[in-house]
């Protein structure tokens, strides 16, 4: 009886332990596809393959929520030539005209200030989806520290040539879509989320339609 | 001395803004597949002396030769020596002439009329954005020009020299692109139609004397003055092959209202283009030219229609022709101001034209030279291609003893960013060998490049322009 009850016992904990940790499918709403007609066929080794079907679940930790909408951004642009730097955040990723934003070249950055330390889920990005192209040196930081100075957390570099001058980056190079590009926050505990990049294959412009932050507050 | 100050001046002024927005910073902009293709020939021209037509492509002589002297002015004697600006500086040039021939074509009308048909011109976004472009499209709109002002010329006082410089202008425009016989017979046409007579009474004789002379300077730059008389078939052939262009499948077809849009408005991925000002007097000074009976207006509108028309309805739309419209909608233009009776109004209406032209200019040229969204900037090179040639110099230097192989079906604008580096070759399909210090492949054939390398490669990417990515493969050494 004893042996049973410690062994149901033990089974509880097991359950309780999982169910803490249960995650849950990122649930994002997409933007509908903007390629009119075929998309020109971009098919290199160092990128991602283009998404064909539905892309696998994301997982985060249930209770994540979107903490980025609304949210104040600024930006090392600080007179975009096209938009304004609050579309990063407006929750219109539609991508057609007059919703995107446009920082001018030579690498630059946005930040988001999340109003408190939040532990990071997923960060998405769409730069631009209307056309297939790939953005140089694109690099994602956490920091709580808004002049990114010090603790300061990299959750994704695909900066081959460190042309951001941050270090080079392994992550691969991806080619933007609709369903935007996923980065993992892992858990990170930061207040602050800053997006960098270098021009694309395109021009020498840099654009943000949106940029979704996941999470929960820190506590 | 005051007399210049008041009749010249201003002409002065315009020609010297026009020759401003025409040349400066003329390196900005990345060169285009076409311009680095012919700046390549003109570099051969230089080293070798010799250049023999291709009816197929490249167009017409004229580009080739009448860069040539510049090229020599600037100490640029080889392909090596060759840079962007010295080679746009041709178009640069023959585009301001090009002004200062509107406003003497257009002195009939007055000379206000004159300054304003020139004005607009100067500041014509088309019109500035390919006298900046190393094409040959605005070397014919001058010479159609020069040989509309010696006809008008010839027409008013009779001499024989200006029937001969009219036909000489229009030889070079025969020699410079198979397009030359739609204006000169839009101009007939114009002339048939408003039934202008000239003061002479041998037209036979002046006609005569025009056709003598286009036919020696057409003879002249085909035959690349006697060293080549093939070439002269050759231009015959052109014809043929360009009108099969035109109406063919190129991969240019474009609706038929492909011209009209571009002066008119449309808003590109945010970025709003339009000539509106400049096209709302031109379609009022159509109305001028009916009402007022002006020949001159009367003949612009025939132009500029029979023009729009063939222009229109030809499937092969590029948006460089769109700067041969610019010259009759400005004379248009520049009627329909003359006939504003309140000289405020006018004032207000010709300062408003020329600045929205001006901002729009300058955004096409300056602000969004290579920007597909540039209506202008027309299947243009990304600004990725100016980072190879940094690439291909590091590879030689790290790896002296491998070529640099360029592998794709389409490698234009490289060969003019990459001349005069060693051990470059280039194969349109990968080779049995694709070992190099520095491979580029299309990402089309980067799979089969790779499976053909051996050793350690780096990989990277580049545009090659919009939609057309190049794999970058860098071959990895071992420290010494």
């Amino acid at each position: 009886m004893k042996r049973t009850f410690t062994a149901l016992l033990a089974l509880f904990a097991v359950v309780a332990l999982v169910r803490a940790e249960d995650k849950v499918p990122l649930q994002l709403e997409l933007p509908k596809p903007l390629f009119a007609g075929t998309p020109r066929p971009i098919q290199i080794p160092n990128l991602e393959p283009p998404l064909v079907g539905k892309r696998p679940d994301f997982m985060v930790p249930a209770g994540t929520a979107l903490l980025s909408k609304g949210k104040p951004v600024t930006g090392s642009d600080t007179l975009p030539t096209i938009g304004e730097l609050s579309f990063v955040t407006d929750g219109d990723k539609s991508g057609i005209d007059g919703t995107i934003v446009e920082l001018g070249p030579t690498p630059q950055w946005v930040q988001i200030d999340l109003g408190a330390p939040a532990k990071l889920a997923a960060i998405v990005i769409w730069h631009f989806h209307s056309q297939a192209r790939v953005y140089h040196g694109v690099i994602v930081q956490a920091s709580d520290d808004p002049a990114f100075k010090k603790g300061v957390v990299t959750l994704f570099n695909n900066d081959d040539d460190n042309s951001c001058g941050l270090g080079k980056g392994t992550d691969k190079a991806y080619i933007e879509t609709n369903a935007g590009k996923i980065v993992d926050g892992k858990g990170t505990t930061a207040r602050y989320v800053r997006l960098y990049s270098n021009g694309n294959t395109s021009d020498e412009l840099n654009h943000y339609c949106e940029v979704e932050v996941f999470g929960q507050p820190a506590k | 001395m005051l007399l210049f100050c008041q009749r010249g001046a201003p002409f002065l002024l315009i020609g010297l803004a026009a020759f401003f927005l025409r040349t400066f910073d003329l390196a900005r902009r990345p060169m285009h597949a076409d311009e680095a293709n012919q700046a390549v020939k003109l570099g051969l021209l230089l080293e070798t002396g010799r250049y023999e037509f291709d009816a197929r492509d490249h167009h017409g002589p004229t580009l080739y030769y009448f860069a040539a002297p510049i090229a020599w002015l600037r100490g640029q004697t080889s392909l090596v020596a060759l840079d962007e600006t010295t080679v746009r500086l041709v178009p640069a040039i023959a585009g301001t002439i090009s002004v200062l021939l509107l406003g003497a074509l257009a002195f009939p009308l007055g000379r206000g009329p004159a300054l304003i048909a020139a004005a607009l011109m100067a500041v014509s976004p088309p019109a500035v954005y390919y006298s900046r472009y190393f094409v040959h499209e605005t070397l014919l709109v001058t010479f159609t020009l020069a040989a509309l002002v010696s006809a008008q010329q010839w027409w008013r006082h009779a001499r024989p020299l200006w029937a001969i410089a009219a036909g000489g202008c229009g030889g070079l425009m025969l020699a410079t692109k198979e397009l030359a016989p739609l204006f000169v017979t839009a101009a007939l046409l114009g002339v048939i139609v408003v039934r202008a007579k000239p003061v002479s009474s041998s037209i036979t004789r002046g006609a005569t004397l025009a056709l003598f002379a286009a036919l020696i300077i057409a003879f002249l730059f085909y035959s690349s003055f006697g060293a080549n008389f093939g070439g002269l078939r050759a231009a015959i052939e052109a014809l043929g092959i360009g009108v099969t262009r035109a109406t063919g499948v190129s991969g240019h077809e474009k609706p038929w209202w492909y011209y009209l849009r571009l002066f008119e408005w449309e808003r590109r991925g945010g970025i709003v283009w339009q000539q509106l000002g400049f096209t709302a007097l031109a379609v009022a000074g159509v109305g001028v030219a009916v009402l007022s009976g002006k020949k001159m207006l009367r003949w612009a509108a025939v132009y500029v229609a029979v023009l729009a028309i063939v222009m229109s309805l030809v499937p092969y739309k590029t948006p460089w022709h769109a700067i041969h419209f610019v010259p009759a909608l400005a004379l248009l233009a520049a009627g329909a101001w003359a006939a504003i009776p309140n000289g405020v109004v006018a004032a207000f209406v010709v300062l408003a034209a020329v600045a929205m032209q001006g901002f729009q200019t300058y955004r096409a040229a300056f602000v969004y030279p290579a920007d597909e969204r540039n209506p202008y900037a027309y299947v243009h090179s990304s600004p990725d291609v100016l980072k190879f040639r940094a690439l291909v110099v590091a590879a030689l230097a790290h790896t002296p003893q491998l070529p640099i192989r360029i592998i794709s079906e389409e490698y234009w604008p490289l060969p003019w960013y990459l001349r005069g580096l060693p051990r470059i070759g280039y194969w349109p399909a990968p080779p049995d060998d694709c070992d190099g210090a520095l491979v580029i492949a299309s990402a089309k054939q980067a799979e089969a490049v790779r499976s053909r390398l051996h050793g350690n490669y780096r990989e990277t990417f580049l545009g090659l322009r919009p939609g057309f990515l190049c794999v970058v493969f860098v071959k990895n050494t071992p420290s010494p």
